[in-house]
């Protein structure tokens, strides 16, 4: 306990520096600047923010990187309250009651009580962070390359059942990942892949190019087709911004319940956020004496999925810092920002750079103090920029994507790979597959070679080791039953009616 | 995304115009037949080449209407996704594969190239026994004014610095909208400029060339020259007698 609290000083002492309390604070207001926008999700706008960090010493980039996280979290709730459009998944339940909210002249209330929720959220997962940090991290020793793998091939899985649509085309668009992650050298004999001697792609595709190519542009070129919106933004003024007491007290419990579930589903791989908030509405919604108030401005409706959230976005850092491992494809993102700066994610992290582990976790908690602090006050001016049309907007994030790109190594070429891989985003888009998935294979790709390589060597060839070894074999048996749940057809269905619903 | 409804895929299969079945047959027997002729200049070709004469024999059914195609997003995704597989196999075709225990840099592209097309199969074989949504039709003239617009900030950005480069991007690609009026646009865009000038350069400090230098339309044209010489240098590969 008293390790856990000189760890947290440690923390608390590296984030409240003046620059890096500035990063925390800049990154929350950028991300809520770009995740307010309409049709831009929590990924596109880390991968857009992704290459105004890289300037920054490691541990500010680290910082200012997380606070975009939140911001853009908390900027999808926004305009969901705000505008009826969900910015991304996780905020399409704060739709539901969010937005009533808001028609009934209380869009005040709501967003200070998805503020609240969130906030109280960030602490308890905060602390959960830093308790549960130690532990792993000396399980994380105990595992060999074998396990490794396994773990990896879980947390695939992972992302795969929980991803909407057919198990079998995620399936694939992991594969599809892993396979472009292997264009580039070898790691070990630095032979080059599938790279026909071109020297830009020597040292692979970059990763910053696809997400922005598949998340950015290709979303860009989809919302272009779609008809005209008729935005419902609420058009009275923004007002009474404190809830009431009688909200407060209805609200605590959901906002409890919620934090319990949200931090509980982060932990687990794959979309955690985006459960964990359905997860808690529905459950709201079962426990509540009244379900019918629910999806006609129930307070609790906005408190428990915002909560959830929140939640689980921070927990969904404990599998990266512990394992080296993303559970999802913002967490694909942080990889990237990390090995960007020199730093491979993983259990070594904690006890060879202890001020980027605690300070990064400290700062989670200032970053969710920061967004109580410049939403409340600045919802005036989230308003006024739901109001710029997207005729005029998405221009803007085109140019800004390419400058963000081609910054990255004043490389023209990283903008046409980007480009190409917007035309790849827009056809998956119209099959029906999912990019997220790809991503995160793109990004476990290398890790999970070397570790199949590594564990293949010292095995002498034989495949059996993955199912001999106990921790490897219990991963893969988990990850094995997981697979056969979500494709039994019982099960899908309900899976599908949670989405819909 | 999880507010797109679940297409339901118990709907009556809807019998597919000819016109969508002409062109996707024919496109994949033409991805698929260049990937054929590719398989001859690799040393280890009759893996892939076996795989593309399967597609491309899949390719010509479907023009013929042979193939019922109940699922079409899952058909032809399918198929694309083993034309990909086969295209990364060719492309590792010259890497060296296992040697005693340990993996060459050529086993693990092979391997999950092998299972990405078994994955593919898959999916196409959903796409012919269980009935599925359409495909939506590609638009082309928006994406491909966006294309064209990030395309020239690529060109321009080198040789002809920060402010033309960002400016004529963003009036290219909002002609991609339909409601795009031209004051309007022509004001936007320069706000958005100076607006990225100001964060870039000034406020993060990123050292970006702002106005042409003066051998500007040297630099531009040499861009392209690189590129015509490193296409040529590739195509010399693959074609004999080429100098």
């Amino acid at each position: 306990m008293s390790e856990l609290l000189s760890n947290l000083a440690l923390g608390f002492g590296v984030a409240f520096s003046p620059m890096n309390v500035l990063f925390c604070l800049l990154g929350a207001l950028v991300g809520t600047l770009v995740g307010v926008l309409p049709g831009i999700g929590t990924v596109a706008t880390i991968a857009m923010l992704l290459p105004i960090t890289f300037g920054l010493p490691p541990v500010g980039a680290l910082i200012m990187l997380a606070g975009i996280y939140y911001g853009a979290q908390y900027g999808g709730s926004t305009t969901s309250v705000l505008v009826n459009i969900p910015g991304e998944a996780t905020s399409v339940v704060t739709c539901l009651d969010g937005h009533q909210m808001a028609r009934q002249g209380r869009a005040g209330a709501a967003l200070a009580i998805a503020a609240i929720g969130s906030f109280f959220a960030g602490c308890v997962a905060t602390v959960l962070v830093a308790a549960l940090g130690a532990p792993l991290t000396s399980l994380a020793l105990l595992f060999g390359p074998a396990e490794y793998f396994s773990l990896m091939v879980l947390g695939l899985i992972f992302a795969v059942v929980l991803a909407k649509g057919s198990v079998l085309k995620a399936i694939a668009m992991v594969m599809a990942g892993l396979l472009m992650s292997m264009v580039g050298s070898d790691l070990e004999t630095g032979a080059g892949r599938m790279t026909f001697d071109i020297a830009e792609l020597a040292d692979g595709i970059g990763f910053t190019n696809i997400a922005m190519g598949v998340f950015g542009f290709a979303e860009i070129i989809r919302n272009l087709e779609l008809p005209s919106e008729s935005r419902d933004i609420v058009s009275s003024k923004v007002t009474g911004l404190m809830p009431t007491r009688k909200d407060l007290i209805d609200a605590s419990g959901a906002i409890a319940r919620g934090t319990l579930l949200g931090s509980l589903l982060g932990i687990l791989p794959g979309g955690g956020a985006v459960i964990a908030s359905f997860a808690a509405y529905t459950f709201e919604k079962r426990i509540s004496k009244d379900p019918s108030k629910f999806g006609k401005g129930a307070i609790e409706g906005v408190a428990a999925p915002e909560s959830a959230n929140n939640a689980a976005a921070q927990t969904a850092f404990i599998p990266l810092l512990t394992l080296g491992i993303p559970p999802n494809a913002v967490m694909a993102l942080m990889v990237g920002a990390m090995t960007i700066h020199g730093i491979v994610p993983g259990p070594q992290v904690m006890t060879k750079q202890p001020e980027l582990f605690w300070g990064m976790i400290a700062s989670m908690w200032i970053g969710n103090l920061m967004l109580v602090v410049i939403n409340l006050p600045l919802v005036g001016v989230w308003v006024t920029l739901l109001r710029v049309p997207y005729r005029l907007l998405f221009p803007s994030i085109i140019v800004f994507c390419c400058i963000g790109i081609y910054s990255i190594n004043n490389a023209p070429t990283d903008v046409m790979i980007s480009a190409m891989y917007g035309v790849v985003g827009y056809w998956l888009i119209k099959h029906d597959f999912e990019a997220a998935p790809m991503l995160l294979g793109f990004v476990l790709g290398p890790l999970m070679e070397e570790n199949l390589r590594r564990a293949m060597l010292i095995a002498r060839g034989d495949a059996t080791v993955f199912f001999t070894r106990p921790i490897s074999g219990g991963l893969l048996a988990v990850a094995i039953v997981l697979l056969i749940l979500a494709v039994l057809p019982m099960i899908r269905k309900r899976r599908e009616e949670v989405f819909v619903e | 995304m999880a507010e797109d409804v679940q297409p339901s895929r118990n709907e009556p299969h809807v019998a597919e115009p000819l016109t969508d079945r002409r062109k996707g047959g024919i496109i994949i027997t033409a991805v698929a037949l260049v990937l054929v002729l590719a398989t001859f200049y690799v040393s280890s070709p009759t893996v892939p080449r076996v795989m593309a004469i399967l597609v491309a024999a899949v390719g010509v059914g479907v023009i013929a209407g042979w193939v019922p195609i109940r699922a079409p997003q899952d058909f032809y995704g399918g198929l694309a996704l083993v034309l990909l597989s086969t295209f990364a196999i060719i492309a590792s075709a010259e890497l060296p594969g296992q040697r005693g225990f340990a993996f060459g840099p050529g086993t693990a592209p092979r391997l999950f190239a092998i299972i990405l097309a078994a994955l593919g199969l898959a999916i196409t074989l959903t796409g012919v026994f269980a009935a599925g949504p359409r495909i939506e039709k590609y638009k082309i003239r928006g994406p491909a004014l966006v294309i064209i617009g990030i395309s020239l900030f690529a060109a321009l950005i080198r040789p002809f610095g920060l402010i033309i480069a960002t400016y004529l991007a963003f009036m290219v690609s909002i002609t991609g909208s339909k409601e795009m009026r031209w004051v309007e646009s022509a004001i936007a865009a320069a706000a958005m400029t100076l607006g990225c000038v100001l964060l870039f350069v000034y406020l993060l400090n990123l050292p970006f060339q702002l106005w042409p230098p003066s051998n500007a339309l040297q630099l531009f044209f040499n861009q392209f020259a690189d590129l015509f010489k490193n296409v040529f240098l590739l195509l010399q590969k693959f074609v004999p007698g080429l100098k």
